[in-house]
Protein backbone atom coordinates (compact mmCIF):
# COMPACT_ATOMS: atom_id res chain seq x y z
CA UNK A 1 0.00 0.00 0.00
CA UNK A 2 1.51 3.67 -0.89
CA UNK A 3 0.71 6.49 0.89
CA UNK A 4 1.58 10.27 2.04
CA UNK A 5 3.69 10.48 4.46
CA UNK A 6 4.90 13.76 6.38
CA UNK A 7 8.26 14.06 7.79
CA UNK A 8 8.91 12.21 11.39
CA UNK A 9 6.33 9.90 10.60
CA UNK A 10 6.88 6.08 10.79
CA UNK A 11 7.44 4.46 7.25
CA UNK A 12 7.94 0.85 8.94
CA UNK A 13 8.74 -0.69 12.45
CA UNK A 14 10.26 -3.66 11.03
CA UNK A 15 14.11 -4.17 9.96
CA UNK A 16 14.65 -3.56 6.33
CA UNK A 17 17.27 -2.63 3.63
CA UNK A 18 16.92 0.93 3.73
CA UNK A 19 16.62 2.98 1.00
CA UNK A 20 16.55 7.00 0.20
CA UNK A 21 15.57 10.09 2.96
CA UNK A 22 14.29 7.63 5.61
CA UNK A 23 16.46 7.90 9.04
CA UNK A 24 16.60 5.29 11.80
CA UNK A 25 15.72 5.92 15.50
CA UNK A 26 15.31 3.35 17.90
CA UNK A 27 15.17 0.54 16.07
CA UNK A 28 11.91 2.13 14.09
CA UNK A 29 12.29 3.09 10.24
CA UNK A 30 11.27 7.08 9.77
CA UNK A 31 10.50 9.49 6.58
CA UNK A 32 12.56 12.67 6.39
CA UNK A 33 10.76 14.63 3.90
CA UNK A 34 6.67 14.93 2.54
CA UNK A 35 6.82 11.73 0.05
CA UNK A 36 5.48 8.80 -0.55
CA UNK A 37 6.59 5.71 1.19
CA UNK A 38 5.34 1.93 -0.05
CA UNK A 39 4.77 -0.22 2.72
CA UNK A 40 4.75 -3.64 0.91
CA UNK A 41 8.24 -2.93 -0.39
CA UNK A 42 10.82 -4.99 0.70
CA UNK A 43 13.32 -1.64 1.05
CA UNK A 44 11.95 1.00 3.02
CA UNK A 45 12.32 4.31 1.27
CA UNK A 46 10.46 7.75 0.23
CA UNK A 47 9.98 9.15 -2.90
CA UNK A 48 10.37 12.79 -2.13
CA UNK A 49 7.35 15.03 -3.50
CA UNK A 50 9.23 18.37 -3.06
CA UNK A 51 12.90 19.27 -2.97
CA UNK A 52 15.59 21.17 -4.12
CA UNK A 53 17.78 19.48 -6.49
CA UNK A 54 21.23 17.06 -4.93
CA UNK A 55 23.92 16.93 -7.48
CA UNK A 56 24.82 13.12 -8.15
CA UNK A 57 27.55 12.44 -10.36
CA UNK A 58 26.61 10.91 -13.79
CA UNK A 59 23.75 13.06 -13.67
CA UNK A 60 23.15 15.34 -16.99
CA UNK A 61 21.96 18.82 -15.46
CA UNK A 62 20.95 21.70 -17.89
CA UNK A 63 23.50 24.90 -16.36
CA UNK A 64 23.32 28.33 -16.97
CA UNK A 65 25.99 31.08 -17.16
CA UNK A 66 25.57 33.05 -14.36
CA UNK A 67 29.42 35.04 -14.21
CA UNK A 68 32.20 34.79 -16.39
CA UNK A 69 35.76 35.30 -15.11
CA UNK A 70 39.22 35.29 -16.57
CA UNK A 71 39.67 31.86 -15.71
CA UNK A 72 36.50 30.17 -16.66
CA UNK A 73 32.48 30.18 -16.46
CA UNK A 74 30.14 29.97 -13.57
CA UNK A 75 27.44 27.69 -13.92
CA UNK A 76 24.12 27.95 -11.92
CA UNK A 77 22.93 24.34 -12.36
CA UNK A 78 20.23 24.96 -9.99
CA UNK A 79 22.04 23.70 -7.01
CA UNK A 80 22.81 24.90 -3.69
CA UNK A 81 26.31 26.24 -4.97
CA UNK A 82 27.72 27.25 -8.46
CA UNK A 83 29.68 24.99 -10.93
CA UNK A 84 32.59 25.81 -12.48
CA UNK A 85 33.62 25.71 -16.40
CA UNK A 86 37.06 26.06 -16.85
CA UNK A 87 37.62 28.32 -20.39
CA UNK A 88 39.57 25.65 -21.79
CA UNK A 89 36.78 22.78 -21.36
CA UNK A 90 34.78 24.99 -24.14
CA UNK A 91 35.89 25.77 -27.88
CA UNK A 92 33.87 28.56 -27.89
CA UNK A 93 33.27 31.77 -25.52
CA UNK A 94 30.32 31.87 -23.69
CA UNK A 95 28.41 34.68 -22.04
CA UNK A 96 26.45 35.10 -19.35
CA UNK A 97 22.90 33.70 -20.05
CA UNK A 98 23.91 30.67 -22.15
CA UNK A 99 22.49 27.65 -22.04
CA UNK A 100 25.28 24.66 -21.28
CA UNK A 101 24.33 20.84 -20.81
CA UNK A 102 27.03 18.52 -19.42
CA UNK A 103 26.95 15.81 -16.91
CA UNK A 104 28.24 15.75 -13.51
CA UNK A 105 31.49 14.06 -13.34
CA UNK A 106 32.41 14.77 -9.36
CA UNK A 107 30.34 15.38 -6.20
CA UNK A 108 32.43 16.34 -3.03
CA UNK A 109 31.28 16.63 0.43
CA UNK A 110 30.17 20.02 0.22
CA UNK A 111 27.94 19.20 -2.63
CA UNK A 112 29.44 20.77 -4.80
CA UNK A 113 29.47 19.38 -8.29
CA UNK A 114 32.10 19.23 -11.35
CA UNK A 115 30.99 19.23 -14.48
CA UNK A 116 31.92 17.15 -17.60
CA UNK A 117 31.55 17.15 -21.18
CA UNK A 118 30.28 20.58 -21.47
CA UNK A 119 28.02 21.54 -24.81
CA UNK A 120 26.62 24.58 -25.50
CA UNK A 121 22.93 24.45 -26.50
CA UNK A 122 21.94 26.61 -29.24
CA UNK A 123 18.17 28.14 -29.80
CA UNK A 124 15.29 25.95 -28.11
CA UNK A 125 13.25 26.77 -24.83
CA UNK A 126 13.85 25.60 -21.51
CA UNK A 127 10.74 24.48 -19.29
CA UNK A 128 11.36 24.58 -15.66
CA UNK A 129 10.04 21.58 -13.39
CA UNK A 130 10.61 20.78 -9.45
CA UNK A 131 13.79 18.76 -9.72
CA UNK A 132 12.83 15.57 -7.74
CA UNK A 133 9.76 14.67 -9.83
CA UNK A 134 12.02 14.75 -13.43
CA UNK A 135 12.13 10.61 -13.05
CA UNK A 136 8.65 10.54 -14.24
CA UNK A 137 9.10 12.71 -17.32
CA UNK A 138 11.63 10.21 -18.43
CA UNK A 139 9.70 7.12 -17.29
CA UNK A 140 10.37 3.54 -17.00
CA UNK A 141 13.03 2.67 -19.70
CA UNK A 142 12.41 6.29 -21.14
CA UNK A 143 8.96 5.48 -22.21
CA UNK A 144 7.76 9.06 -20.67
CA UNK A 145 9.99 10.91 -23.09
CA UNK A 146 9.98 9.19 -26.06
CA UNK A 147 6.40 9.62 -25.83
CA UNK A 148 6.89 13.25 -25.47
CA UNK A 149 9.45 12.94 -28.28
CA UNK A 150 6.89 11.77 -30.35
CA UNK A 151 3.77 13.44 -30.05
CA UNK A 152 5.46 16.99 -29.82
CA UNK A 153 7.51 16.31 -32.36
CA UNK A 154 10.90 17.79 -30.67
CA UNK A 155 14.05 17.27 -29.61
CA UNK A 156 14.00 17.31 -25.71
CA UNK A 157 16.46 16.62 -22.84
CA UNK A 158 15.71 16.24 -19.65
CA UNK A 159 18.43 18.00 -17.11
CA UNK A 160 17.67 15.94 -13.93
CA UNK A 161 18.46 19.66 -12.31
CA UNK A 162 14.45 20.44 -13.12
CA UNK A 163 15.73 22.06 -16.49
CA UNK A 164 13.57 20.58 -19.22
CA UNK A 165 15.53 21.72 -22.66
CA UNK A 166 13.36 21.34 -25.88
CA UNK A 167 13.98 22.52 -29.52
CA UNK A 168 12.03 21.97 -32.73
CA UNK A 169 8.25 20.46 -32.89
CA UNK A 170 5.28 21.77 -30.66
CA UNK A 171 7.00 23.37 -27.55
CA UNK A 172 3.43 24.73 -26.67
CA UNK A 173 1.72 21.12 -26.78
CA UNK A 174 5.41 19.93 -24.98
CA UNK A 175 4.95 22.82 -22.20
CA UNK A 176 1.73 22.22 -21.22
CA UNK A 177 1.98 17.79 -21.08
CA UNK A 178 5.05 18.74 -18.96
CA UNK A 179 3.81 21.02 -16.49
CA UNK A 180 0.54 18.43 -16.38
CA UNK A 181 3.11 15.44 -15.39
CA UNK A 182 4.85 18.13 -12.76
CA UNK A 183 1.61 18.56 -11.12
CA UNK A 184 0.41 14.89 -11.54
CA UNK A 185 3.88 13.51 -10.61
CA UNK A 186 2.88 11.32 -7.58
CA UNK A 187 -0.38 9.59 -9.53
CA UNK A 188 -0.19 6.12 -11.15
CA UNK A 189 -1.09 5.83 -15.23
CA UNK A 190 0.75 8.69 -16.25
CA UNK A 191 2.53 7.32 -19.36
CA UNK A 192 -1.16 5.13 -20.57
CA UNK A 193 -2.98 8.27 -20.12
CA UNK A 194 -0.62 10.76 -21.56
CA UNK A 195 -0.33 8.07 -24.61
CA UNK A 196 -4.06 8.44 -24.96
CA UNK A 197 -4.29 11.68 -24.82
CA UNK A 198 -1.97 12.19 -27.81
CA UNK A 199 -3.74 9.87 -29.98
CA UNK A 200 -6.98 11.84 -29.12
CA UNK A 201 -5.29 14.72 -30.60
CA UNK A 202 -4.95 12.59 -34.06
CA UNK A 203 -0.81 12.12 -33.02
CA UNK A 204 0.44 9.02 -34.36
CA UNK A 205 2.77 7.24 -31.42
CA UNK A 206 4.54 4.08 -31.76
CA UNK A 207 7.03 3.30 -29.98
CA UNK A 208 10.45 2.21 -30.52
CA UNK A 209 11.59 -1.74 -29.17
CA UNK A 210 14.55 -0.84 -26.57
CA UNK A 211 17.90 -0.91 -27.25
CA UNK A 212 17.37 1.30 -30.33
CA UNK A 213 20.02 3.76 -31.28
CA UNK A 214 19.88 7.81 -30.21
CA UNK A 215 22.03 9.65 -32.10
CA UNK A 216 22.45 12.17 -29.17
CA UNK A 217 25.37 11.43 -26.72
CA UNK A 218 23.62 13.21 -24.00
CA UNK A 219 20.27 11.52 -24.51
CA UNK A 220 21.56 8.34 -24.63
CA UNK A 221 23.49 8.23 -21.03
CA UNK A 222 19.84 10.13 -19.98
CA UNK A 223 17.87 7.43 -21.40
CA UNK A 224 20.22 4.67 -19.72
CA UNK A 225 20.37 6.49 -16.27
CA UNK A 226 16.85 6.94 -16.56
CA UNK A 227 16.79 3.00 -16.19
CA UNK A 228 18.95 2.70 -13.28
CA UNK A 229 16.76 5.61 -11.62
CA UNK A 230 13.62 4.80 -12.76
CA UNK A 231 13.86 1.29 -11.18
CA UNK A 232 15.11 2.79 -8.07
CA UNK A 233 12.89 5.77 -7.54
CA UNK A 234 9.56 4.52 -8.57
CA UNK A 235 9.46 0.76 -7.77
CA UNK A 236 6.64 -0.64 -9.06
CA UNK A 237 4.60 2.59 -9.72
CA UNK A 238 4.54 1.80 -13.78
CA UNK A 239 4.64 -1.68 -13.69
CA UNK A 240 1.70 -1.80 -16.12
CA UNK A 241 3.98 0.33 -18.54
CA UNK A 242 6.10 -2.35 -19.31
CA UNK A 243 5.10 -4.27 -21.89
CA UNK B 1 -11.01 46.79 32.50
CA UNK B 2 -11.11 48.14 35.62
CA UNK B 3 -14.74 48.40 35.99
CA UNK B 4 -15.71 44.91 34.58
CA UNK B 5 -16.00 42.30 36.37
CA UNK B 6 -12.62 40.04 36.60
CA UNK B 7 -13.67 36.78 35.58
CA UNK B 8 -12.93 33.42 37.63
CA UNK B 9 -12.00 30.62 35.29
CA UNK B 10 -12.36 28.18 38.92
CA UNK B 11 -16.15 29.37 39.39
CA UNK B 12 -17.60 29.81 35.38
CA UNK B 13 -15.59 26.62 33.93
CA UNK B 14 -15.48 28.58 31.07
CA UNK B 15 -13.54 30.83 29.54
CA UNK B 16 -14.11 34.57 28.57
CA UNK B 17 -14.36 33.42 24.39
CA UNK B 18 -16.37 30.37 25.59
CA UNK B 19 -13.76 28.03 25.39
CA UNK B 20 -13.27 24.83 27.34
CA UNK B 21 -10.08 25.06 29.86
CA UNK B 22 -8.05 22.68 27.32
CA UNK B 23 -9.36 23.74 24.06
CA UNK B 24 -7.43 25.75 21.29
CA UNK B 25 -8.96 28.48 19.27
CA UNK B 26 -9.87 26.92 15.62
CA UNK B 27 -6.84 26.79 13.22
CA UNK B 28 -6.39 26.49 9.66
CA UNK B 29 -3.43 25.67 7.58
CA UNK B 30 -2.67 25.96 3.78
CA UNK B 31 0.64 24.89 2.36
CA UNK B 32 2.24 25.99 -1.03
CA UNK B 33 0.59 29.38 -1.14
CA UNK B 34 3.64 31.24 -2.03
CA UNK B 35 4.59 30.84 -5.66
CA UNK B 36 8.23 32.72 -5.14
CA UNK B 37 8.88 30.48 -2.20
CA UNK B 38 10.68 27.07 -2.18
CA UNK B 39 7.99 26.38 0.75
CA UNK B 40 5.67 28.36 2.36
CA UNK B 41 2.56 27.71 4.18
CA UNK B 42 -0.29 30.29 5.43
CA UNK B 43 -1.64 29.64 8.85
CA UNK B 44 -4.79 31.11 10.97
CA UNK B 45 -5.34 30.30 14.70
CA UNK B 46 -8.15 32.10 16.14
CA UNK B 47 -7.32 35.74 15.16
CA UNK B 48 -3.49 35.30 14.14
CA UNK B 49 -2.66 35.44 10.37
CA UNK B 50 0.41 34.42 9.65
CA UNK B 51 2.47 33.26 6.63
CA UNK B 52 6.14 31.33 6.88
CA UNK B 53 8.61 30.87 3.64
CA UNK B 54 11.21 29.04 3.28
CA UNK B 55 14.28 29.67 0.42
CA UNK B 56 16.98 27.56 0.27
CA UNK B 57 18.96 25.53 1.33
CA UNK B 58 21.02 28.26 -0.70
CA UNK B 59 24.90 29.57 -0.32
CA UNK B 60 24.81 31.78 2.67
CA UNK B 61 26.49 34.85 2.04
CA UNK B 62 28.53 37.07 3.72
CA UNK B 63 30.58 33.96 3.35
CA UNK B 64 31.60 34.33 6.96
CA UNK B 65 28.48 33.37 7.92
CA UNK B 66 28.77 29.73 6.47
CA UNK B 67 29.16 26.99 8.87
CA UNK B 68 31.26 23.87 7.43
CA UNK B 69 29.57 21.40 9.06
CA UNK B 70 25.95 22.33 8.60
CA UNK B 71 23.37 24.60 7.23
CA UNK B 72 22.43 28.08 9.23
CA UNK B 73 18.58 27.99 9.84
CA UNK B 74 17.99 31.62 9.33
CA UNK B 75 14.94 32.73 11.06
CA UNK B 76 13.01 36.18 10.20
CA UNK B 77 9.79 37.18 12.31
CA UNK B 78 8.16 39.96 11.23
CA UNK B 79 4.96 41.97 12.46
CA UNK B 80 2.96 43.65 10.21
CA UNK B 81 2.50 47.39 10.95
CA UNK B 82 -1.43 46.89 11.09
CA UNK B 83 -1.21 43.43 13.11
CA UNK B 84 -1.74 45.16 16.14
CA UNK B 85 -4.08 47.71 17.08
CA UNK B 86 -1.28 50.65 17.94
CA UNK B 87 0.73 50.67 14.99
CA UNK B 88 3.83 48.58 15.43
CA UNK B 89 7.34 50.56 14.15
CA UNK B 90 8.15 48.66 11.29
CA UNK B 91 12.05 48.45 12.49
CA UNK B 92 13.01 45.07 13.88
CA UNK B 93 12.92 45.51 17.42
CA UNK B 94 14.08 43.70 20.64
CA UNK B 95 11.23 40.98 20.36
CA UNK B 96 11.79 40.46 17.20
CA UNK B 97 15.19 39.54 17.48
CA UNK B 98 14.29 37.00 20.17
CA UNK B 99 11.55 35.55 19.05
CA UNK B 100 13.60 35.02 15.62
CA UNK B 101 16.59 33.48 17.38
CA UNK B 102 14.41 31.04 19.53
CA UNK B 103 12.67 29.87 16.47
CA UNK B 104 15.68 29.56 14.38
CA UNK B 105 17.09 27.34 17.01
CA UNK B 106 14.26 25.75 17.34
CA UNK B 107 13.63 24.68 13.71
CA UNK B 108 17.44 24.11 13.68
CA UNK B 109 16.71 21.04 16.21
CA UNK B 110 14.00 19.14 14.13
CA UNK B 111 16.28 20.09 10.69
CA UNK B 112 18.99 17.28 9.20
CA UNK B 113 21.61 20.28 9.02
CA UNK B 114 24.46 18.16 8.18
CA UNK B 115 23.14 17.27 5.36
CA UNK B 116 23.46 20.55 3.50
CA UNK B 117 27.42 22.00 4.87
CA UNK B 118 28.16 26.08 4.05
CA UNK B 119 24.31 26.86 3.04
CA UNK B 120 22.37 28.79 5.03
CA UNK B 121 18.27 28.03 5.08
CA UNK B 122 16.04 31.12 4.83
CA UNK B 123 12.60 31.00 6.56
CA UNK B 124 10.85 33.76 6.74
CA UNK B 125 7.29 34.28 9.11
CA UNK B 126 4.78 37.43 8.56
CA UNK B 127 2.75 38.34 11.14
CA UNK B 128 -0.83 39.82 9.21
CA UNK B 129 -2.82 40.06 12.20
CA UNK B 130 -2.11 38.66 15.66
CA UNK B 131 -4.27 38.33 19.07
CA UNK B 132 -1.77 36.74 21.52
CA UNK B 133 0.43 33.30 20.95
CA UNK B 134 2.37 34.75 17.59
CA UNK B 135 5.00 33.35 17.69
CA UNK B 136 3.91 29.63 18.50
CA UNK B 137 1.95 30.36 15.32
CA UNK B 138 4.84 31.15 13.43
CA UNK B 139 6.37 28.31 14.27
CA UNK B 140 3.95 25.87 13.41
CA UNK B 141 3.54 27.63 10.07
CA UNK B 142 7.38 27.71 9.48
CA UNK B 143 7.75 23.80 9.95
CA UNK B 144 4.81 23.31 7.39
CA UNK B 145 6.47 25.34 5.08
CA UNK B 146 9.76 23.43 5.72
CA UNK B 147 8.28 20.59 5.01
CA UNK B 148 6.66 21.70 2.23
CA UNK B 149 9.69 22.97 0.52
CA UNK B 150 11.48 19.17 0.70
CA UNK B 151 14.07 20.40 3.09
CA UNK B 152 15.08 16.62 5.36
CA UNK B 153 13.69 16.60 9.12
CA UNK B 154 13.52 14.41 11.97
CA UNK B 155 9.81 15.63 12.79
CA UNK B 156 7.66 18.69 12.70
CA UNK B 157 7.43 21.49 15.20
CA UNK B 158 4.16 21.55 16.83
CA UNK B 159 3.54 24.88 19.17
CA UNK B 160 0.86 26.20 21.23
CA UNK B 161 0.48 28.78 24.18
CA UNK B 162 -0.13 27.25 27.89
CA UNK B 163 -0.09 28.79 31.03
CA UNK B 164 -2.53 29.94 33.72
CA UNK B 165 -5.10 32.77 33.74
CA UNK B 166 -7.43 33.80 36.35
CA UNK B 167 -6.83 31.31 38.72
CA UNK B 168 -7.05 27.89 36.26
CA UNK B 169 -4.34 26.07 33.82
CA UNK B 170 -5.48 26.55 30.32
CA UNK B 171 -3.78 26.06 26.94
CA UNK B 172 -3.64 28.52 23.64
CA UNK B 173 -4.08 31.84 25.97
CA UNK B 174 -5.78 34.55 23.76
CA UNK B 175 -4.56 38.66 24.51
CA UNK B 176 -7.34 39.23 27.26
CA UNK B 177 -5.80 35.92 29.47
CA UNK B 178 -2.41 36.83 28.17
CA UNK B 179 -3.51 40.24 30.37
CA UNK B 180 -4.70 38.96 33.39
CA UNK B 181 -3.49 40.05 36.73
CA UNK B 182 -1.93 36.33 37.62
CA UNK B 183 -0.93 35.55 33.41
CA UNK B 184 1.53 32.95 33.21
CA UNK B 185 2.19 32.39 29.49
CA UNK B 186 4.17 29.64 28.08
CA UNK B 187 5.45 29.32 24.47
CA UNK B 188 5.40 25.54 24.30
CA UNK B 189 7.08 23.76 21.36
CA UNK B 190 7.61 19.86 20.84
CA UNK B 191 8.32 17.42 18.30
CA UNK B 192 5.29 15.73 18.41
CA UNK B 193 6.57 11.61 17.86
CA UNK B 194 9.33 11.34 20.20
CA UNK B 195 7.91 14.46 22.44
CA UNK B 196 11.14 16.35 23.14
CA UNK B 197 10.28 20.38 23.82
CA UNK B 198 12.14 22.54 21.51
CA UNK B 199 10.66 25.62 22.49
CA UNK B 200 9.64 26.87 26.25
CA UNK B 201 9.53 30.40 27.32
CA UNK B 202 7.90 31.37 30.61
CA UNK B 203 6.40 35.02 31.97
CA UNK B 204 5.45 34.51 35.44
CA UNK B 205 5.45 32.59 37.87
CA UNK B 206 3.98 28.74 38.50
CA UNK B 207 4.57 26.31 41.10
CA UNK B 208 6.10 22.59 40.63
CA UNK B 209 2.44 21.34 40.98
CA UNK B 210 0.92 23.63 37.98
CA UNK B 211 4.01 22.63 36.20
CA UNK B 212 3.67 19.04 36.75
CA UNK B 213 -0.23 19.35 35.30
CA UNK B 214 0.33 21.68 32.80
CA UNK B 215 2.83 19.70 30.78
CA UNK B 216 0.80 17.14 30.07
CA UNK B 217 -1.67 19.72 29.02
CA UNK B 218 0.66 20.95 26.45
CA UNK B 219 1.71 17.89 25.37
CA UNK B 220 -1.86 16.86 24.35
CA UNK B 221 -2.94 20.11 22.56
CA UNK B 222 0.66 19.76 20.80
CA UNK B 223 -0.90 16.75 19.18
CA UNK B 224 -4.06 18.76 18.08
CA UNK B 225 -1.65 21.02 16.26
CA UNK B 226 -0.13 18.14 14.64
CA UNK B 227 -3.00 16.17 13.45
CA UNK B 228 -3.87 19.81 11.24
CA UNK B 229 -0.33 20.23 10.18
CA UNK B 230 -0.44 16.59 9.17
CA UNK B 231 -3.34 17.00 6.85
CA UNK B 232 -2.71 20.09 5.42
CA UNK B 233 0.38 18.47 4.23
CA UNK B 234 -1.08 15.55 3.34
CA UNK B 235 -4.14 16.72 1.14
CA UNK B 236 -2.46 18.56 -1.73
CA UNK B 237 -1.42 15.01 -2.98
CA UNK B 238 -4.25 12.25 -3.44
CA UNK B 239 -2.70 9.13 -4.66
CA UNK B 240 -5.67 8.71 -7.84
CA UNK B 241 -5.11 7.35 -11.00
CA UNK B 242 -4.71 9.65 -14.17
CA UNK B 243 -7.13 9.37 -17.23
CA UNK B 244 -6.61 10.77 -20.07
CA UNK B 245 -9.51 12.88 -19.93
CA UNK B 246 -7.93 14.30 -17.05
CA UNK B 247 -4.54 15.70 -19.25
CA UNK B 248 -7.28 16.70 -22.20
CA UNK B 249 -9.44 18.72 -19.26
CA UNK B 250 -6.38 20.30 -18.56
CA UNK B 251 -4.44 21.41 -21.56
CA UNK B 252 -7.85 22.51 -23.08
CA UNK B 253 -8.20 24.81 -19.95
CA UNK B 254 -4.70 26.15 -20.50
CA UNK B 255 -5.33 26.29 -24.31
CA UNK B 256 -8.77 28.94 -23.36
CA UNK B 257 -6.42 30.69 -20.85
CA UNK B 258 -3.53 31.41 -22.84
CA UNK B 259 -6.30 32.54 -25.43
CA UNK B 260 -7.66 35.07 -23.01
CA UNK B 261 -4.78 36.02 -22.25
CA UNK B 262 -3.62 37.09 -25.79
CA UNK B 263 -6.39 38.83 -25.91
CA UNK B 264 -6.24 41.14 -23.16
CA UNK B 265 -2.81 42.18 -22.72
CA UNK B 266 0.23 40.68 -24.32
CA UNK B 267 2.98 42.11 -21.41
CA UNK B 268 0.52 39.95 -18.89
CA UNK B 269 1.18 36.69 -21.34
CA UNK B 270 4.91 37.71 -21.53
CA UNK B 271 4.92 37.42 -17.56
CA UNK B 272 3.35 34.15 -17.30
CA UNK B 273 5.45 32.32 -20.06
CA UNK B 274 8.40 33.74 -18.46
CA UNK B 275 6.97 31.99 -15.15
CA UNK B 276 6.53 28.23 -16.48
CA UNK B 277 9.63 28.49 -19.10
CA UNK B 278 12.18 30.28 -19.15
CA UNK B 279 13.96 31.69 -22.47
CA UNK B 280 17.67 32.17 -22.44
CA UNK B 281 17.06 35.73 -23.44
CA UNK B 282 15.04 36.08 -19.88
CA UNK B 283 17.28 34.06 -17.85
CA UNK B 284 19.80 36.13 -18.75
CA UNK B 285 18.52 39.25 -17.23
CA UNK B 286 17.71 37.35 -14.52
CA UNK B 287 20.90 36.28 -13.66
CA UNK B 288 22.45 39.35 -14.75
CA UNK B 289 20.59 40.75 -11.48
CA UNK B 290 21.45 38.24 -9.30
CA UNK B 291 25.00 38.87 -9.97
CA UNK B 292 24.61 42.27 -9.32
CA UNK B 293 23.53 41.63 -5.72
Amino acid sequence: MKRIVIPGEMVSDQRKRLGGNVFVSDGKIYSKVLGISDESDEKASVIPLEGKYFPQAEDVVMGVVSRVVFAGYGININSFTESFIPRSAMREDLRVGDLVSSKISYVNELREAELGFPRRMFGGDVIEVTPVRTPRLIGKNGSMLELLKQGTGADIIVGKNGRVWARNGNLDLLRKVVMFINDNSYKSNLTNSVEAFFKAEGIQINIAPKGEKTNNAAEESEVLEANAEESEVLGGAESEELN
Amino acid sequence: MTEEKIPDYKKDKKRVDGRKMDELRPISIKVGVLPNADGSAYLEWGQNKVYAAVYGPREALPKHTQNPYKAVVKVTYRMATFSVPERKQPRPNRRDMEISKVLGEALTKVIFTEQFPNTEIGVYVEVVDSNAGSRVACLTAASCALANAGIPMKDLVAATGIGKAFGELIVDLNKDEEDAPDAVDIPFGIMPNSGEIVLLQMDGLLTKEEWAKLVPLGMKACADVYAVQKKALQEKFSLSEVSEKNVEAVVEAKVKQEKADTKTEKKDQADKKSAGSVKPGVLQQVKAKKVRK
